[in-house]
C-alpha cells in the first residue's frame, strides 16, 4: 500500500506512539533517519534507532524489539523483500517503509494495511497489475468442488439406474466430456497465465535501480509540517548527493531535484534572521567540480584521485601526468600552489580556480567535470561541499577496525553529520583521502598488470588478498567503478563502454567468503543494474550458495572456492 | 637578612593567590602557610605589645605611627586567613551538592580534620532540611538533583552495553541493546546514564 499524504497518513498516525526506526547502512538512510529523529523530538515521541546491515540484521533487530513496539519505520531497507513473510509480525504491528531501493516487492505494494510504503504510486514504473500476478485461489477451489461433486453424483446414480433413463446419461456423458474439456482448457489457461505471470515478474524484477532519495522525501514531510530548518535541509542535500556520487540517480532527475531544493534553500535563507557570520549557517547553490575533496587537498592530488578527471586524462600513466602539468600550465596555476593544500593556496588563485578549470574543461575533454551542487558555510573557516560530507561519511562508515564494530562506525557517521562534531568530520575527510589514494593506486597497478579480464559480455576483476579498504561494499564499489572507467579509457575494444564489470574481494580469510560487486557499464547513465537478478539465476544454475543479504542486490557474498564456477555460470547466462 | 626584607602580609596574600590559581576543585590544605602567617601575626603582636608598653611608660609620640601600622598589618593578615578558610568552606559546600554525602577519596586527602567535620555537619543539616522539605511526609526531596533546570523532559541516549529490557513508568518496555539509540524521558533514565550504561548525546 502506498502512502502519499505523508503528513496525515504517516506522521499523524505515529504521533504519541513509540516507534522503532530501523536504518540501513547508507548515507541517504542516515540522513533520512536524522531528519526523522529531529521531527520525533519536536513532538516528544519515544523512539529507538537501530542500525542494521542486510536482511538478517533486519530480522534480528525486529526479533529483539518484537512485542514492545507497534510501529516500525524502515529507512532504506525492506522495500524489496516481503516484510510480512520475512518477519512474521503480529496483526497489530504496522510497518512504514521509506526505501529508495527499487523494484519494490509486490507483496508490500498490495498489502492492504500492515505495510505502508511512503511515496507516490504514480511515480513508480510498471508495477504489475494485481490480477496479473495474484490468482484468486478461493474462487478456484470453489469451482473445483463444483466440478467434482456432480461427477460423484453421476457415478452413484449411474450404478443404480443405468438402463432406465437412456438419454439423460448421454447428455451427461456429453457434458462430462465437455466438462473435461473445460477443465483442460482451464488448466491450459492457468498455465498460460502462470507463464505470463513469470514473464511479468521477471521483467519487473530484472533490473534493480533506485527511486527518490529517502532523505529528500522525509525532508519534504518536515517542510509540510513546517518544521524544516537549515540543518534538516542540509541533511537532505547530503542524502541526494550520495545518490549522485554513487551513481544511484540519473543526472536528469538530479537536475530536476536541484531546482526544488534551490527553492527550499532560498526560502529558508530568507526566513532565518541570524545575520551573524560566526553562528549563521548558509547553504549556497553553485556550480562545482567533480574533484574529490579538492577544498581539503592539493589540487594535483585531487585531480589524480578523482574518477572522472583521472580517467579522462589517464593520470596513472606518464603521459597523463604530463597532460596534467600541461593543464595546470595553461590554467596559470603554479606548481608550488597546486601541490599544497587548497586552503593554503593564494587567495586570488583560489577565487579563480573554478573558472580556470571550467574554461579549459572543453579542451581537455573533461566537460562533465562541472556539476551543480550546494555548499554549506558557517563561521569563517568551515566551508563544505555536499560531496565532501558524502565522502567523509562513506569513509567513516567503512573504517571498521578490530575494536570498532560496524555499528560504532555507523553511529560515528551519524554524529559527524551534526555541526557540533566538526572534528569527526575532519577525521572522516582525512580517512576519505586515504581511501581514494588507495583506490587510485589499486587501479593503477591493476591496469598496468592487466588484471581486468573480459568474459565476453562483462569484465571481471578479482582481488586475491584481503584488503584493509576494499573488503567493504562501498569501497569495493568505488574501486570497481574507477577501474571500469579506467579500463574503458585504455581499452581499444569498441564495445568496452557497453560492458559492465564485476569486482570481487575476499572478505574473511578464515571463513573463505568473498564479496562480489557488479557495476553498470560506463555508457549507461541510468542506475539500472541487472546483476542482482543475474547473480541469483547464475547461482541457481551453478548450484553455488549465494548470500544475497545486502539490500543492494548487486552486492553479494559467496565462497571463495565457488567463485570460478559462479563466474562461468554467469558467462553462460549472459551470452 | 632576607626575611627582614619581606613585607608584612605577603605570605597571607600568597596563600590566597595559591588557592585562587589552583585548577583542582580543592587544593590541599596549606598547613605550613597557615602556620607561618599565624607566626607572623604572633611576632607582630608581641613586638607591638612590647613597644606599646614602652609607649605607655615613656609617652614617646614618635612610636605612635609605627604601632598603628603594625596593627593594620596584623588585621590584614587576619582577614586574609579568614578569607582563605571561608573560600575553602564554600568549596566544600559545593562539593556536597556535586558529589553527594560521601567525599571522594582524593579530595578527602586535601581536607584537614576540622574541614571534614564541617563537611559532615553540613551534610547532616542539608539532609535534615531535605527531609523536612518533602511535601508528603517520609519522602524526602533530593534537592541535589537538577541543579540547573533541564532543557527538555526527554534526552537522546546511546546504549553502551547490552542491558536488556527496561520498563518505563507508563509500561512501555524498551530493549536496551548495545549501539542502539533511544529518545527517553530524562527522569527515568538518569540513573542508567550515571551508571554508564547509557550515554547522553548532546
Amino acid at each position: 500500500m502506498f502512502v502519499q499524504d505523508l503528513r496525515n497518513d504517516f506522521y499523524r498516525q505515529l504521533v504519541g506512539k513509540r516507534i522503532l526506526i530501523v536504518v540501513n547502512y547508507d548515507i541517504d538512510a542516515i540522513c533520512a533517519s536524522r531528519i526523522l529523529q529531529a521531527l520525533f523530538k519536536y513532538d516528544h515521541m519515544l523512539y529507538t534507532v537501530v542500525p542494521i546491515m542486510g536482511v538478517t540484521g533486519l530480522k534480528r533487530a525486529y526479533g529483539e524489539h518484537q512485542g514492545d513496539v507497534k510501529y516500525v519505520v524502515l529507512v532504506n531497507c525492506g522495500g524489496c523483500v516481503d516484510i510480512v513473510e520475512l518477519l512474521q509480525p503480529a496483526e497489530d504491528v504496522t510497518f512504514f517503509i521509506c526505501d529508495s531501493h527499487r523494484p519494490l516487492d509486490v507483496c508490500n505494494i498490495y498489502s492492504d494495511r500492515q505495510v505502508c510504503i511512503l511515496g507516490d504510486a504514480s511515480l513508480e514504473e510498471n508495477i504489475p497489475a494485481f490480477e496479473t500476478i495474484f490468482y484468486d485461489s478461493d474462487g478456484e477451489d470453489d469451482e473445483e468442488d463444483e466440478s467434482s461433486d456432480p461427477e460423484q453424483q453421476h457415478n452413484d446414480s449411474g450404478a443404480g439406474e443405468s438402463d432406465q433413463e437412456d438419454e439423460a446419461p448421454r447428455s451427461r456423458k456429453l457434458s462430462r466430456l465437455e466438462r473435461h474439456e473445460q477443465r483442460v482448457l482451464k488448466q491450459r489457461a492457468r498455465r498460460q497465465w502462470e507463464s505470463e505471470r513469470d514473464r511479468i515478474m521477471f521483467e519487473y524484477t530484472q533490473f534493480s535501480y533506485y527511486g527518490r532519495s529517502a532523505a529528500l522525501m522525509v525532508f519534504e514531510l518536515a517542510w509540510k509540517l513546517s518544521k524544516d530548518n537549515m540543518d534538516l535541509l542540509w541533511w537532505a542535500i547530503v542524502g541526494i548527493t550520495e545518490q549522485l556520487l554513487l551513481g544511484k540517480i540519473e543526472s536528469g532527475s538530479y537536475t530536476l531535484e536541484l531546482e526544488q531544493i534551490q527553492s527550499h534553500v532560498s526560502r529558508l535563507t530568507n526566513k532565518t534572521n541570524d545575520q551573524n557570520t560566526m553562528s549563521a549557517s548558509k547553504i549556497t547553490f553553485e556550480n562545482d567540480l567533480h574533484l574529490v575533496l579538492y577544498r581539503h587537498w592539493p589540487v594535483t592530488e585531487s585531480m589524480r584521485y578523482s574518477r572522472y578527471s583521472s580517467c579522462q586524462l589517464k593520470l596513472w600513466t606518464l603521459r597523463g601526468e604530463k597532460r596534467l602539468h600541461e593543464l595546470l600550465l595553461e590554467m596559470g596555476l603554479p606548481l608550488v600552489h597546486a601541490r599544497q593544500t587548497y586552503g593554503a593556496m593564494d587567495l586570488v588563485l583560489r577565487k579563480e580556480f573554478f573558472s580556470m578549470v571550467e574554461r579549459l574543461a572543453e579542451k581537455y575533454d573533461i566537460a562533465d567535470i562541472v556539476y551543480g551542487t550546494f555548499t554549506l558555510s558557517y563561521g569563517y573557516r568551515s566551508r563544505y561541499a555536499a560531496a565532501d560530507y558524502v565522502y567523509a561519511l562513506l569513509a567513516i562508515m567503512e573504517s571498521v577496525k578490530k575494536h570498532k564494530t560496524p555499528e560504532d562506525c555507523f553511529l560515528e557517521a551519524s554524529d559527524a553529520l551534526s555541526r557540533q562534531h566538526k572534528q569527526l568530520l575532519s577525521a572522516g575527510i582525512d580517512q576519505a583521502k586515504l581511501l581514494h589514494a588507495a583506490v587510485f593506486r589499486q587501479v593503477q597497478s591493476s591496469l598496468e598488470a592487466r588484471q581486468v579480464h573480459s568474459a565476453g559480455s562483462f569484465f571481471y576483476y578479482v582481488l586475491q588478498e584481503e584488503h584493509a579498504f576494499f573488503s567493504y561494499p562501498y569501497a569495493l564499489g568505488l574501486l570497481a567503478r574507477f577501474l571500469l572507467r579506467g579500463h574503458v579509457a585504455t581499452s581499444r575494444a569498441r564495445q568496452a563502454p557497453d560492458l559492465p564489470l564485476i569486482a570481487s574481494c575476499p572478505l574473511d580469510a578464515a571463513e573463505g567468503m568473498c564479496l562480489l560487486v557488479g557495476v553498470v557499464p560506463v555508457r549507461e547513465d541510468s542506475p539500472r543494474n541487472f546483476f542482482g537478478k543475474a547473480f541469483e539465476q547464475a547461482a541457481q544454475k551453478s548450484g553455488v550458495a549465494l548470500l544475497q543479504d545486502f539490500f543492494e542486490p548487486a552486492v553479494v557474498q559467496l565462497r571463495q572456492s565457488d567463485l570460478t564456477r559462479f563466474l562461468d555460470a554467469l558467462t553462460v547466462l549472459l551470452t | 637578612m632576607s626575611g627582614q626584607t619581606k613585607m608584612f602580609g605577603e605570605k597571607a596574600f600568597d596563600l590566597l593567590k595559591e588557592l585562587e590559581r589552583s585548577s583542582q576543585t580543592i587544593p590541599a590544605f596549606d598547613d605550613d602557610g597557615v602556620r607561618q602567617v599565624l607566626e607572623e601575626i604572633k611576632a607582630i603582636f608581641e613586638e607591638n605589645v612590647a613597644q606599646a608598653s614602652t609607649y605607655n611608660a615613656s609617652g614617646d609620640r614618635s612610636l605612635w605611627p609605627l604601632l598603628n601600622f603594625r596593627h593594620a598589618a596584623l588585621q590584614r593578615n587576619k582577614r586574609c586567613l579568614l578569607a582563605y578558610l571561608y573560600e575553602r568552606c564554600k568549596r566544600i559546600k559545593a562539593l556536597r551538592w556535586e558529589f553527594g554525602p560521601i567525599i571522594p577519596g582524593d579530595i578527602k586527602q586535601a581536607l584537614c580534620e576540622p574541614e571534614v567535620t564541617f563537611f559532615n555537619n553540613y551534610s547532616k543539616s542539608l539532609a535534615a532540611y531535605m527531609c523536612s522539605a518533602g511535601y508528603n511526609q517520609g519522602l524526602p526531596i533530593d534537592l541535589t538533583n537538577n541543579l540547573r533546570p533541564p532543557k527538555s523532559l526527554y534526552i537522546e541516549v546511546r546504549c553502551m552495553e547490552d542491558y536488556g529490557k527496561f520498563e518505563l513508568d507508563d509500561g512501555e518496555v524498551i530493549h536496551l541493546k548495545k549501539n542502539s539509540q533511544h529518545y527517553l524521558p530524562r527522569a527515568q533514565v538518569e540513573s542508567l546514564v550515571r551508571q554508564g550504561i547509557l550515554h547522553h548525546i548532546a
